[in-house]
């Protein structure tokens, strides 16, 4: 696994529940979710984001600017999704559900999703 | 001692009010002793959905301002032995009853009352702080419209924030034909973002309009679908494992159920 920047690497939230409508959070370095991020739900971290279970909402990691920042999660379904600067948006018309984790970050400068091998 | 059900769902129009006359009725026509909470204030409706409109004299605010005492306000159902209604003021405001004031009213209610359903005003504002206050365990309600979904999500977040834990699901409206043409959310997708244990699927029915309408609960009419649903819904309340209806959709229904009665 790549690595955070080395300030916020021991700082880390652990969120034992699913993120409904409405709810949102904010970090100062890594957050992990042992649920749901729901659509209408926003998380964002200056760190990284792994989700175990489905992310639907709105998740940014790097919040302020960290470019090596990433999100994990078992099922990426985001309707918006931000690494440092960068902003990508769901496809409008039906997307293909991911069938395995899933991991987003910057390659050549360009937000990039693909599988998760560890 | 009996229990006290708030009916919610965030968006309006998605049938709260619908379920807690139904459920009522219900409820009662199975022998228990239920009271009705019209909580929406200033929008007044459950008394017309029963029928009994003509009935009023005094409504909750007169109950909470000490005009007059709660039994004289409970309207006595014409129809199901012990149901009665507790109607919503029609001129005053969402403010007109506080939290503290609905909690004292459902604890001396749930004294002499099996069920206690408090129907329950869209949003999230003071009327739905009010109406959740004395509620011990809560219903949403919701449509298969990502909208509708999404407000109820919000609803549950709240629900849970407020201590009123795991909080049962009613899917309103369902259109199997939609679903499996894939113009409709399904129960599946539903339960899987909302996460919530599923109390029973409506499916859309024209007889709900109708009954309405009348004043007259469709869970009376033994051939009528939804009024099977309700029916089914009301038992699933008094503890009875009854499976989900068939609504043509095949397997996951099945399925689904299993997930339930595990869960
Ligand atoms: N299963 C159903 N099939 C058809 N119409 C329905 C169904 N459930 C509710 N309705 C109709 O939808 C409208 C809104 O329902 P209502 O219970 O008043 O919603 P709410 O109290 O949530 O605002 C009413 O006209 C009602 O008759
Ligand atoms: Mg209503």
């Amino acid at each position: 696994m790549k690595r955070g920047t080395p300030e916020v690497e021991d700082n880390t939230i652990l969120i034992r529940r699913t993120l409904r409508s409405g709810q949102k959070v904010y970090y100062d370095g890594h957050v992990v979710i042992l649920g749901d991020v729901n659509p209408g739900a926003e998380v964002v971290a200056t760190g990284n984001v792994i989700v175990m279970g489905t992310v639907r909402g709105v998740v940014h990691a790097g919040a302020g600017g960290n470019e090596k920042a990433m999100v994990l999660a078992f099922r990426l379904e985001p309707i918006q999704l931000r690494i440092a600067n960068h902003i990508t948006r769901s496809p409008d018309g039906p997307l293909q559900k991911p069938t395995g984790p899933e991991v987003a970050r910057i390659k050549n400068g360009v937000v990039t999703i693909e599988a998760y091998s560890p | 001692m009996g229990e006290v059900i708030v009916v919610t769902s965030g968006k309006g129009g998605v049938g709260k009010t619908t379920t807690t006359a139904n459920l009522g009725a219900g409820l009662a026509l199975m022998g228990r002793r239920v009271a009705l909470v019209d909580a929406d204030i200033g929008l007044r409706n459950l008394d017309v959905v029963l029928g009994l409109e003509n009935r009023i004299v005094y409504d909750i605010t007169d109950v909470t301002g000490g005009h007059c005492r709660l039994r004289q306000a409970l309207i006595k159902d014409k129809r199901f032995e012990g149901l009665f209604l507790l109607p919503a003021a029609q001129t005053k405001d969402k403010t007109a009853v506080s939290p503290e004031q609905m909690k004292a009213l459902c604890a001396e209610l749930k004294e002499e009352f099996d069920f206690v359903i408090i129907d329950c005003p869209a949003g999230i504002e003071q009327g739905f702080k009010n109406a959740i206050a004395g509620a011990e365990k809560a219903i949403v309600v919701t449509t298969p419209e990502v909208a509708a979904v999404r407000d109820a999500d919000r609803v549950i977040g709240l629900l849970e924030a407020a201590e009123l834990r795991d909080p049962k699901l009613i899917i309103n409206r369902i259109r199997p034909r939609m679903v499996r043409a894939g113009d409709m959310m399904s129960i599946e997708d539903i339960v899987d973002i909302l996460a919530v244990d599923l109390l029973g699927v409506i499916p859309e029915d024209e007889m709900v309009v109708i009954s309405t309408n009348r004043g007259e609960p469709i869970v009376q009419d033994e051939h009528s679908r939804s009024g099977q649903a309700y029916r089914n819904i009301a038992r699933r309340i008094l503890g009875e494992q009854v499976p989900l209806m068939n609504l043509d959709e095949g397997g996951f229904l099945a399925r689904l159920w299993r997930r339930m009665i595990r869960g």
